[in-house]
């Protein structure tokens, strides 16, 4: 089993951060180059949500973020010590309507669903924890 | 991420190298924005050099479309790799957007 941890602040230059230790964490464990994608995407759009959400105050934060594989099972916890939010409750895009509705946004959880196979949210004392569930396909 | 930006007579191409995400949309919606306000309304975005595109990216090319669309103009979309083009389907931007395999074919679309 592999495992990597890490911290970003609430500051959107550590999505450089994120990038760089989602790439160390896949490589390490041979995750395919597609599939690094989609993990970096997933808590790319997550990590940018809780920032602008997140905080209502000025101070910094730390984001805690554990990914782990274990056979082809990838698990990513993400913590923060944010006001409650729940991202799953994201009104949900209507990807259906006419190009002229579309709205600028609401995207990014449509994204981590098509990409995480199961997303758990609970609110553990003063924090936000959110648990991700990639199963690895073959390619 | 680097932005190169060539102006021809008849429409303007951005080829985009790097990540496309919240630290880079700013700078990539400023860019195209004002070209676009200098008058440019038929652009090629070249995705070939692009290695990455969240909603951020995919914000900013709506954003781009809408503007365009009201001006008669025109965005098309080239080269993308597989797993890029993969987020324009799932989020139904392909519906829309018109996204082509080559750079010769976005010139020939414009």
């Amino acid at each position: 089993m592999a495992q990597i941890q890490f911290e970003l602040r609430n500051r959107l230059a550590d999505l450089d951060v994120l990038c760089e230790q989602v790439a160390t964490f896949c490589e390490s464990c041979g995750i395919a180059k597609k599939q690094k994608f989609e993990i970096n995407l997933a808590l790319d759009e997550l990590f940018t949500n809780i920032i602008n959400h997140g905080f209502d105050d000025e101070a910094e934060h730390q984001i805690h973020v554990t990914c782990a594989k274990n056979d082809e099972i990838v698990k990513i916890t993400i913590r923060d010590d944010g006001v409650p939010f729940n991202p799953l409750q994201a009104p949900q895009p209507d990807l259906k309507c006419t190009f002229s509705d579309r709205e600028i946004g609401g995207l990014g959880i449509h994204l981590i669903k098509a990409y995480i196979d199961q997303i758990e949210y609970k609110r553990d004392a003063d924090a936000n924890v959110l648990t991700l569930t990639k199963i690895l396909k073959n390619g | 991420m680097d932005i190169t930006e060539t102006r021809h007579d008849n429409y303007s191409v951005f080829k985009l190298n790097g990540r496309l995400d919240s630290n880079t949309a700013m700078g990539f919606e400023q860019k195209l924005f004002e070209c676009i306000e200098d008058g440019n309304q038929r652009l090629i975005l070249d995705f070939k050099d692009l290695d990455y595109i969240s909603s951020a990216g995919l914000r900013v090319i709506l954003k781009a479309t809408k503007n365009l669309k009201n001006a008669d103009g025109k965005l098309v979309l080239c080269a993308m790799q597989d797993y890029v083009k993969e987020v324009f389907e799932i989020s139904g931007f392909d519906s829309f957007l018109p996204i082509v395999p080559t750079f010769d074919d976005a010139v020939k679309t414009i």
